[in-house]
């Protein structure tokens, strides 16, 4: 009796726990988006990006301090680093050395990223193939019309392979975005010309930056290079300094003259009056005087 | 993306005043706290006594005394550098009217980004016909920061400024009430306080004219151009939140302009799609173009869709006068 | 200082007791005040929101008195300038009441701005951080000078009678009233030396009242006239306001002409020939005032603008009423009457000049809150008070307050000074014995 009873009890317990765990998973379990992205700056820093979002209302939510987690596949799994999501849901880890990374079969680098997941989210991975390119650009002036030189080979055994028919973007970073200047088709060398725009505004001695990038590459990812160059017109703010106007500090100096003027007139007279007065006082008092 | 407002105001003005004051870093530290330093006069007379403060990361701190400044002083700060404005920009807007369709949500982020009450719209949506045979049209109207404002030129206290930036401020401050910026301006873009507004304000709150909060009662409140967005490189509130990509925004010194997706030349918007200003012969030059209300995607009633008679029934009369 | 005998019996009285009558209508006038004061309080309690004004109509019945109150002053000012600068007879019973109306309704009108303020506690403002591009700054400015200058021209005005009352030994009035007239009469005892400094004063500062008064309404008629707004923005604006506002002075004189003739008993001195006098005056105003008004719609109406045809449109449906009674009854009814010597009594003039009072004020508010309603972005809202200005009980209060003050100060007045004044009606005998 006792040790049907105590089975009873202990099967129904186990039931329910299993039952209360299913419950609670099926009550709000977030279903991440995690997407892996690789960097290659101009100063030649590589970098992965992990975004990890949620959909809400047809709105993509941020997940903030998430553990993340980057590996490297090729010649097996190597754990990369970890970090944690920031506000708008991105881990970042720059890879420092990249170059003693195992490469895959085709001569490029594997990488992973990772979520282990929570109580309320889901766990999530991606992977995300990059092969290694060389992009340069070089700024010339080919019959005083401003041109840019792009050239992009990949690299294998110490021999240059160009790149051809892939697309480069051209911008000039502006304030707020980055203004496409152009795109360029590289052709069977590798290489393409982009004429530059000659009337884009630069800082006041028409300095500008010129950013030449793979965007999104399938395999190159998001490759970068950056520039300066007195290529904009000078940029001068409109609004001139020591301006009198109706709307300024200052006002114009012909109101301040005429209020002047005519205040110190009418001010005056009023002197006058009070003046006269204290004469009638003074008489009075004179008066009094010489009666006493 | 929507905003933690409890959160991000109380740390970002903080945070932004130091940015103001030229500190670079992004996230507040003790570095950005004693960078104060970099610029106090009181260099040659470091106490070198310590204190040991709460940053607004939460981290405790331990900050020279000497960089510790007064909060009155902070606010003197603040309005002075909101005067100054950002050197060498010139900021200027253009609004697509074949795109806008009424949405409200530049009304909406701009009333929760301003911690504004709910019948304080700085940004407006009319319904407009100029003639009965010409176009309806939505005409969002936010402040038109004019390059001769009537507004400044008005105010005897000097409470409403233009910087050289272009931005036309108000001080809460200083402002007396008088209300002649409301009948001088032609365009009807101010509001005014017309009792207390009960508005909940973050811990720490330090008053800046660039984003106007609170609003104060007794006092004249208007669109500022976001310009507390514009110190990190962001674009104003309305323009991010506007689903159709009507708003673009720019720095018209660099001739560009963007609505977050699209980046396009501004001269060239203007000569493409043949801009114009709202009464162009009033004279006051404003920084707001617009681009006509030309092959329309889909009907003006749309529109109406989907809001309560609070603002349907405003269109009920809309038509040419 | 000596005094004809029967002016000092027959203009003294008053300053020596008071009626219940008297006692009864400051009563009701402090009641109203009071009302209004409670009204103000309320307004300062819960926010501007109590009264009519919303975002479109920022200013209502307050800027309206303001401008009618200064309105007021101002043509005091120019009619007791005017009348000393060119010593017509007829203006010696009638003139220390002109200058009495300059002062008490100067001294009201500001009082109506720092009801539309927002926010009172910094209006020192004003003077710390003045923008001098401002038109209102101009009008602070100006108002702070008229101010101090009508102060003067009255006490200018007062010192002969003072003296005159001093030295008249049968006064029996109390013991603080005897001794006030003699600090203020500055020892005047009407030797050449100080007559002649006297009238001096009294001649620089009467042209500078007038041009004064002038121009300071003119700032005042430019705070509308140099925005954009359709209406307001009118070329006419300065010298509109400076004939509209002499119209509502000659008008309000008349009226307390009639009730202090008939209250103190002044039928000897202030006879049908002043009424007469003062209602043609009105009349050639009213001539004028119309001329202005007409010549300002005309050219709104004939041009095509679009904003003025709205503006105009609504002139003349939803403010029909107003429109006709403040620019048509309110011109030509005190022409009708003066016009014709039949209906030239006293009763009529005064009459007229009621209605002229009151179509004044109306025009003031046809000129401030119909272009309020009408910017050039329309008004799109659901909310009636923001579309139509609609006046609270406040505002009405407040303005009556204001009427009453102005009542309660004039009583006052007239019991510490002779309500005609006895040195003006003396100088009769002085040209009566030169010839």
């Amino acid at each position: 009796m006792k040790t049907r009873l105590s089975t009873t009890i202990f099967s129904l317990s186990f039931f329910l726990m299993f039952s209360l765990s299913l419950f609670s998973q099926g009550k709000s379990v977030i279903s991440p988006y995690i997407q892996l992205q690789y960097f290659k700056n101009s100063d030649n820093s590589h970098l992965l990006k992990t975004t990890l979002t949620y959909s809400l209302n047809r709105m993509e939510i941020p997940l903030q301090g998430m553990e993340i987690s980057f590996f490297s596949e090729a010649g097996g799994k190597k754990l990369l680093g970890k970090t944690l999501t920031d506000k708008i849901g991105v881990a970042l880890l720059e890879l420092k050395e990249i170059n003693n990374l195992s490469l895959t079969e085709e001569g490029g680098w594997s990488f992973s990223t990772e979520f282990k997941g929570n109580d309320t989210i889901e766990a999530g991975s991606s992977e995300l193939s990059i092969k290694d390119v060389k992009l340069e650009m070089a700024l010339l002036e080919v019959d005083s019309i401003r041109t840019i030189s792009l050239k992009a080979f990949t690299t294998e055994n110490k021999k240059e392979i160009p790149v051809s028919g892939e697309v480069v973007m051209v911008y000039v970073p502006r304030m707020f975005s980055l203004l496409s200047v152009g795109e360029a088709s590289l052709d069977e060398n590798g290489s393409a010309l982009l004429e530059f725009p000659a009337d884009i505004p630069g800082d006041k001695e028409g300095n500008l930056t010129i950013i030449s990038r793979f965007e999104e590459h399938p395999s190159f990812g998001n490759v970068e290079l950056r520039e300066t160059k007195q290529w904009g017109l000078p940029s001068t703010n409109s609004a001139p300094v020591a301006h009198r106007a109706l709307w300024t500090k200052t006002a114009p100096r012909w109101m301040i003259i005429t209020l002047s003027v005519l205040l110190t007139g009418v001010w005056g007279h009023y002197l006058f009056a009070v003046i006269s007065l204290i004469r009638i006082k003074r008489e009075s008092n004179k008066q009094k005087k010489m009666k006493s | 993306m929507k905003e933690n407002i409890n959160g991000k105001q109380g740390k970002s003005s903080r945070r932004i005043f130091l940015k103001k004051i030229g500190v670079g870093a992004g996230a507040v530290s003790v570095a950005g706290i004693a960078g104060v330093s970099a610029f106090s006069a009181k260099d040659n007379n470091r106490s070198g006594l310590t204190v040991k403060l709460l940053s607004p990361d939460g981290k405790l701190v331990e900050v020279d005394q000497d960089d510790i400044k007064p909060a009155r002083e902070i606010v003197a700060d603040l309005k002075e550098v909101a005067r100054k404005g950002l050197p060498d920009r010139k900021f200027g807007m253009v609004i697509d009217l074949a795109k806008c369709k009424n949405a409200r949500k530049c009304v909406e982020a701009c009333q929760e980004g301003h911690l504004l009450p709910k019948d304080h719209e700085w940004m407006k949506l009319y319904l407009l016909q100029d003639d009965r045979n010409t176009a309806k049209y939505w005409f969002p109207r936010p402040c038109f920061h004019c390059d001769k404002p009537m507004c400044v030129s008005v105010c005897p206290v000097g409470a409403t400024y233009k910087r050289p930036d272009g931005i036309v401020l108000v001080d809460n401050q200083r402002c007396i009430g008088c209300k002649f910026c409301m009948t001088g301006c032609p365009y009807s873009a101010r509001v005014f306080n017309w009792k207390d507004p009960e508005v909940r304000l973050p811990e720490g709150h330090v008053y800046d004219p660039e984003t106007n909060i609170p609003p104060v009662e007794g006092t004249v409140g208007k669109c500022v151009f976001c310009a507390d967005n514009l110190r990190i490189n962001k674009l104003p509130r309305c323009v991010t939140a506007c689903p159709m990509g009507v708003i673009y925004f720019g720095d018209l010194l660099e001739d560009t302009v963007t609505n977050g997706e699209e980046t396009v030349r501004f001269s060239k918007l203007m000569t493409d799609r043949a801009g114009f200003r709202y009464r162009e012969e009033l004279g006051t030059l404003p920084s707001v173009y617009y681009l006509p209300p030309m092959q329309r995607m889909f009907p003006i009633e749309r529109g109406l869709d989907g809001y309560d008679e609070n603002i349907k029934g405003r269109y009920k009369e809309a038509g040419p006068r | 200082m000596q005094a004809d005998k029967k002016l000092l019996k027959d203009l003294t009285p008053e300053l020596e007791s008071t009626g219940t009558g008297w006692y009864i209508t400051f009563t009701i006038f402090l009641g109203l005040f009071i009302v209004g004061i409670y009204g103000l309080v309320q307004q300062i309690d819960k926010g501007h929101i109590v009264t009519g004004m919303r975002d479109n109509v920022v200013w209502g019945f307050y800027i309206v008195n303001f401008i009618f109150f200064m309105g007021l002053s101002y043509s005091g000012a120019l009619i007791s300038g005017v009348l000393h600068l060119f010593h017509t007879g007829w203006r010696k019973p009638i003139i220390r009441m002109a200058e009495l109306i300059t002062v008490i309704s100067l001294v009201i009108g500001p009082f109506f701005i720092f009801f539309c303020i927002g926010r009172l506690d910094r209006l020192y403002f004003l003077f710390t951080h003045p923008r001098i591009q401002s038109p209102i700054t101009w009008d602070v400015i100006a108002i702070c000078t008229d101010l101090i200058g009508c102060f003067i021209y009255l006490y200018l005005s007062f010192i002969e009678d003072f003296a005159i009352l001093r030295d008249y030994d049968e006064l029996n009035v109390a013991p603080w009233k005897k001794k006030l007239y003699k600090i203020l009469s500055l020892g005047y005892d009407g030797s050449p030396i100080q007559a002649k400094l006297l009238a001096n004063a009294r001649t620089i500062m009467a042209t500078m009242i007038i041009a004064i008064a002038i121009i300071v309404y003119s700032v005042l008629a430019w705070i509308f006239g140099v925005t954009l707004q359709p209406g307001w923005h009118s070329t006419i604006f300065g010298p509109y306001f400076v004939i509209a506002a002499v119209f509502s002075g000659t008008g309000l004189l008349i009226i307390l002409m009639w009730i202090f003739r008939k209250v103190y008993h002044l039928e000897e001195y202030i006879t049908q020939r002043h009424f007469i006098n003062v209602g043609v005056l009105l009349t050639v105003i009213a001539a004028f005032y119309g001329y202005f008004t007409f010549s300002d719609y005309l050219t709104k109406w004939y041009g095509s603008i679009k904003m003025d045809s709205i503006l105009i449109d609504k002139l003349f449906s939803e403010y029909y009423s107003l429109f006709i009674f403040a620019n048509y009854i309110g011109i030509l009814l005190p022409g009708i009457i003066i016009a014709f010597p039949r209906f030239r009594t006293i009763r009529n003039i005064t009459v007229a000049a009621v209605i002229a009072l009151l179509a004044l004020w109306v025009n003031r508010y046809i000129i401030v809150i119909p272009t309020l309603e009408t910017p050039f972005l329309p008004i799109q809202d659901t909310r009636p008070d923001w579309i139509k200005y609609s006046p609270t009980w406040i505002e009405w209060s407040l303005t009556f307050a204001g009427v009453s003050i102005f009542a309660m100060l004039f009583m006052l007045v007239s019991k510490i000074a002779p309500i005609i004044s006895i040195s003006e009606m003396q100088e009769k005998d002085k040209d009566e014995i030169l010839k």
